[in-house]
């Protein structure tokens, strides 16, 4: 079956998200080991990455959109888009009670900010797979 | 003994309705109730039952009841399943 720009637009987030977030996650980790302790010291990267996040993905929906035009959204999208969203806030909420508990037992605050992003991140991963399958095996 | 029971599933006749009438294109179709080609596509196959709206539309298109596009309930098949699955029970039963 021939993939809808919906689809596509579900790889091309899920694709840039592993690649450009994982970068982040490795040159944050050379950085801690490095000796960064505060927080601030991550946000330029942080705030690098998520620039060409968005200049990536808007790019790709761009070339995306003129190579097939986009035939709209309709209610199976609609649905797909509320399962998938169901099946990630169950990792978000892992996600916050781990942070909860990182507060609770004085961790570093290095380790809270990026376990929190970590959560986010895997949140939206699980979306964009949940979209993938749903899309591909029916719902 | 026990076998699983079978399940039973919307089933629909859009393939054959849309060869009833001039071999009407998926998208054709889609452009017609609403909705894209691909869920036109997923509805045919089976993997995405529609909403009433969105069957009620499909069957004014075909100008025909919502019956005869949409049925629900075991195939041929899964009926044939499902008899075996009932004598296999029963033999399988400890008498009383």
């Amino acid at each position: 079956m021939k993939k809808s720009f919906e689809e596509k637009s579900v790889w091309i987030t899920l694709v840039s998200m592993l690649a450009i977030f994982g970068y982040y996650f490795v040159v944050a980790a050379r950085m801690k080991s490095a000796g960064s302790t505060a927080v601030v010291e991550f946000v330029p990267l942080f705030v690098s990455v998520v620039v060409l996040m968005v200049v990536v993905i808007v790019i790709a929906h761009i070339v995306v959109a003129i190579a097939s035009r986009p035939e709209g959204r309709d209610e199976r999208d609609r649905l797909i888009e509320w399962r998938a969203e169901s099946n990630a806030s169950w990792v978000l909420g892992v996600g916050v009670l781990a942070g909860i508990w990182s507060v609770a037992t004085s961790v570093d605050n290095v380790w809270i900010a990026h376990l929190l992003l970590l959560f986010l991140i895997s949140s939206e991963v699980v979306k964009s797979v949940s979209k993938l399958l749903y899309y591909r095996r029916g719902l | 003994m026990s076998v699983a029971r079978a399940k039973p599933r919307i089933r629909n006749q859009i393939r054959t309705l849309r060869f009833h009438h001039g071999e009407m294109t998926q998208k054709a179709l889609a452009a017609q109730i609403g909705v894209t080609r691909q869920t036109v596509n997923a509805i045919e196959g089976g993997k995405y039952s529609p909403s009433l709206e969105v069957a009620f539309r499909i069957a004014e298109v075909f100008d025909v009841p919502l019956e005869e596009v949409f049925q629900y309930g075991l195939s041929a098949d899964q009926l044939v399943h499902e008899s075996v699955r009932r004598r296999v029970s029963h033999s399988s039963e400890p008498d009383a």
